[in-house]
């Protein structure tokens, strides 16, 4: 059984872990186009080499990041999430809406 | 104790009070919960808790509290909290206060179904909002709570779980998150007396397979199933 230790609550086999997939700095919430949320939500990079990743530990719910080789497979460090995110981000509305993205009010034909 | 309780007769009953029922159980009333006091089908339950027992204390009150207000928030309710993650503490009332993590409880009654903090606590849950940061868990519908007691209750639990939980590696008080059966769990150590005791609280809806499975593997230790009656000091 492979092991990998959980920040919180130590090794454990890696049966207790979910996946989270890869780690990718949020691009500022104000200044950012389309593309680039899409590309963040959406794109892996899928590097060869040392990549940081979400993992889970099903058995608390904890949520916390992990360095991990993807060429060896071996975990070189796990760390709190809190290391990272250590500042609350307001999403402040949107300034302006263009009118092509308007919604149809209720009851108007699409 | 009115030995013609029924499981049925409070607002809660437990996910497995059919198979207490098929074991021969007699019920009793504690505050709001039913519970098993005895089984009926079975020798002298006080001696098998020494050895190995497994009680179903589901109905017993608990809640839950996570959030980053969570610890200060407790604090002033008179909660005296664990020091780390992964501790648990009881209380003067009697309540175990288990430390899930940084910013999280696990609030569980004493066997007498009675806890000052958990009244207290619930209290509040109905002011919205509660206080800043702290939000409250319904553990009492979202977890099962049983008891595996007795002195080869580490061996049965390393036929199901992964963790090194035998006295010497896992200490009273520890608490360990984990796979139990392949059921996701708490498995919090706290001895009555004696006693070498472990709680484990897991999903309520898979807690019918999670009894099984234990009582399964307790077999091979002579362990049974035992009422909260034997429980008492």
């Amino acid at each position: 059984m492979k092991l990998l230790t959980c920040p919180l609550n130590g090794q454990r086999n890696i049966s207790e872990f979910t996946y989270g997939g890869e780690y990718h700095q949020m691009p500022d919430h104000q200044q950012a186009s389309s593309r680039e949320w899409a590309e963040h939500v959406f794109f892996h990079d899928n590097n060869a080499g040392i990549v940081t990743e979400w993992w889970c530990h099903s058995a608390s719910s904890y949520w916390f990041l992990a360095q991990r080789n993807t060429i060896s497979d071996q975990i070189l460090r796990t760390f709190p999430a809190d290391e990272i995110f250590n500042q609350r981000v307001d999403f402040a509305p949107a300034a302006e809406v263009s009118s092509d993205a308007t919604p149809a009010t209720k009851g108007e034909s699409r | 104790m009115n030995p013609s309780t029924l499981p049925t007769s409070a607002l809660r009953r437990s996910q497995l009070y059919r198979r207490h029922t098929k074991l021969g159980a007699d019920f009793v009333t504690l505050g709001d919960s039913v519970v098993v006091s005895h089984y009926n089908s079975m020798g002298d339950e006080k001696i098998q808790s020494q050895q190995l027992g497994l009680a179903d204390l589901s109905t017993l009150p608990r809640i839950g509290f996570k959030g980053a207000g969570t610890p200060d928030w407790a604090l002033s309710l008179g909660i005296e909290l664990p020091a780390a993650p992964n501790r648990a503490l009881v209380q003067a009332d009697g309540t175990l206060v288990a430390r899930l993590s940084q910013h999280e409880l696990l609030l569980a009654s004493g066997l007498d179904s009675r806890s000052q903090c958990i009244d207290h606590a619930t209290a509040r849950v109905t002011q919205a909002p509660l206080a800043k940061s702290v939000y409250s868990l319904p553990r009492s519908d979202s977890h099962s709570w049983l008891i595996l007691c007795g002195s080869q209750a580490p061996a049965t639990l390393a036929k199901v779980c992964g963790v090194d939980l035998r006295p010497h590696k896992f200490a009273n008080g520890e608490i360990a998150q984990t796979s139990i059966a392949k059921i996701n769990g708490v498995i919090v150590r706290h001895d009555q007396g004696e006693r070498l005791s472990y709680s484990i609280f897991s999903d309520s809806s898979s807690v019918e397979f999670l009894w099984d499975s234990l009582l399964d593997a307790m077999a091979e230790f002579n362990g049974t199933a035992i009422g909260i009656k034997a429980l008492g000091e």
